[in-house]
């Protein structure tokens, strides 16, 4: 498949569980000049020996705790949101047929 | 903090300004009684529609979020309720965040209450409108990339992004996790002190959150500017073109000096300047791509009816996100790909750590940076846009420095150029937040902000 082709973006969409319209598929083509621009951007910077930056802070702020239940949702506010719960569960299509 | 309003008066009076101002998602019409004594007792406060609320609808402007009522409290809306606060409404926002402009909300664009038919900017534009509309004494906003700070710029309000971790994100629904920050609007930085004391502290429910203690930063306000070292960032000011602004804001830094600031120009390196905009929207569209994975229509949310699990979520993703935040993902996503990880991703998250080196010097010699907020005022509604990948200008990007680093930065009024309103931007080292607001406070004093909105 041709990279940046519509099939690629339709593929692209798909397995982010969403649809892009025609229209949609063409502007993200103009943005993908872009986005390949910012490689090209991003190549000249020489980042030799230099660690990714993953959190602002390096110093610990987080500690494994006893595992023992905390903050725990009843059923009934569990469920509160689902589209369609029944007999206690989350109701969805069938997956096994 | 003092509230023109009690809890219901806010009620009616932001429904009374929605027509022209559009700026909530959500009115409280019974707002809870709160008979906690604390600093907020009996106070209205509007939040952000990304705190979830108990019991109160909870969107993040976003379709998919549209039947969302959460079942527990965030930690900041425990915290406000224990100080005595009023929850009156749920403020519009870009979908989920992603947006400087507040036109991406499913509710439509908030309008800039000083000229309705210009933005209030984003993504925390409701609630800076409604702070601006002197509604509440307090809004709370979130802020990945200058998402408080520039629509409090333009909407003349004070706008706090304190140090990243300094408030829990529980119950937070997220952006991007390496730059989110919880920050609020106020209309005086003894209130914005008061409100940092209210909000911050540990959270073991939020594992970013520090556990360096909360200082009593109301009471130990000293707005004496006296021997204050402030940097002038001049990478940014040299590039204001409206002499309005241009001139108010030469008029502050000859002020500074006159009040015994100790004044200093100071400049970063304009090929890293230009790089903040890139990496921000790799880092941020990568992060939110995989937080917003568990929005799908099956656990929570609005459900579109499919033949199976798969089409289900296809349908309900398709209807529930616009087309500007499903190309965002897009776009996130592309830059996690095996192949492109590397060359994208890590490569922003190194150049995030070379850029972030740079900014920390500035600091070396000075506890403050002052920069003008924003170079222009908001734009008209119809003008303005939300570039998904394209031309940058990092005098418009350059309060993401603070996102990048996680440095605590706020940004106060400084005038009015064809009635609408312009701000600078203070920045100090991380967890200085009283430096912050005693330097903001002596700047506070010497511009005398009175101006007062015409349209509310």
């Amino acid at each position: 498949m041709e990279k940046f082709s519509t099939d690629y973006f339709r593929k692209l969409a798909g397995d982010l569980k969403f649809d892009l319209s025609d229209e949609e598929i063409e502007a993200l083509k103009k943005d993908f000049i872009e986005v390949e621009k910012q490689v090209e951007l991003f190549e000249t910077i020489d980042t030799e020996g230099v660690e990714p930056m993953i959190y602002p802070f390096e110093e610990a702020t987080f500690f494994l705790r006893e595992d023992e239940p905390a903050d725990v949702l009843d059923q009934k506010d569990a469920l509160a949101n689902a589209p369609d719960a029944r007999m206690g569960h989350i109701h969805v299509p069938k997956v096994v047929k | 903090m003092e509230s023109r309003y009690t809890p219901l008066e806010a009620v009616l009076k932001i429904k009374e300004l929605q027509p022209v101002l559009n700026a909530a998602v959500t009115i409280v019409d019974e707002p809870e009684a709160n008979e906690a004594a604390g600093p907020l007792a009996g106070m209205p406060v509007v939040l952000k529609d990304n705190v979830s609320t108990k019991g109160i609808r909870t969107t993040a402007s976003s379709k998919i979020l549209d039947n969302y009522v959460p079942v527990y409290d965030a930690t900041i809306v425990e915290k406000l309720k224990n100080a005595g606060a009023v929850v009156v409404a749920k403020s519009s926002m870009d979908e989920l965040g992603m947006g400087g402009t507040n036109r991406n909300a499913a509710t439509g664009p908030a309008h800039n209450p000083w000229k309705p038919d210009h933005i209030t900017g984003g993504s925390s534009g409701g609630s800076a409108a409604l702070m601006a509309a002197k509604t509440v004494p307090l809004a709370i906003g979130t802020d990945t990339g200058d998402s408080i700070r520039k629509p409090a710029a333009y909407c003349g309000v004070i706008g706090v992004k304190p140090t990243y971790g300094r408030i829990s994100r529980y119950g937070i629904i997220p952006y991007a996790s390496s730059l989110d920050t919880v920050g609020y609007f106020t209309n005086s930085i003894a209130d914005a002190a008061l409100a940092l004391e209210i909000l911050a502290g540990r959270d073991d429910h939020d594992m970013t959150s520090s556990f360096l203690p909360v200082e009593a930063y109301s009471e130990h306000l000293n707005a004496s500017l006296q021997g204050k070292k402030i940097g002038v960032f001049r990478t940014v000011s040299d590039t204001i073109q409206d002499p309005v602004i241009k001139e108010a804001f030469e008029n502050l830094v000859s002020q500074l000096k006159e009040a015994g600031a100790d004044v200093e120009d100071v400049y970063m390196d304009e090929t890293l300047m230009n790089l903040i905009a890139p990496v921000y929207k790799t880092i941020a569209n990568a992060e939110a791509t995989a937080n917003h994975s568990n929005l799908d229509g099956l656990r929570f949310g609005v459900r579109v009816p499919g033949a199976s699990v798969e089409e289900v979520m296809t349908n309900s993703r398709t209807a529930g996100f616009s087309s500007y935040v499903r190309a965002r993902f897009v776009i996130g996503s592309y830059s996690l790909f095996e192949e492109n990880q590397d060359r994208l991703f890590r490569k922003a998250q190194k150049i995030r750590r070379l850029i972030v080196d740079a900014y920390k010097e500035l600091f070396k010699d000075h506890d403050v940076i002052l920069a003008p907020a924003a170079v222009t005022t908001a734009p008209l509604i119809e003008q303005s846009s939300d570039v998904r990948f394209g031309e940058d200008h990092f005098e418009e990007e350059h309060m993401q420095l603070a996102n990048f680093s996680g440095y605590p930065s706020l940004t106060m009024p400084l005038g009015l150029s064809d009635g609408l309103p312009f701000g600078i931007n203070l920045s100090a080292e991380p967890f200085a937040e009283q430096m912050l607001f005693d330097t903001a406070a002596g700047m506070e004093a010497i511009i005398d902000w009175k101006e007062e909105c015409p349209n509310v």
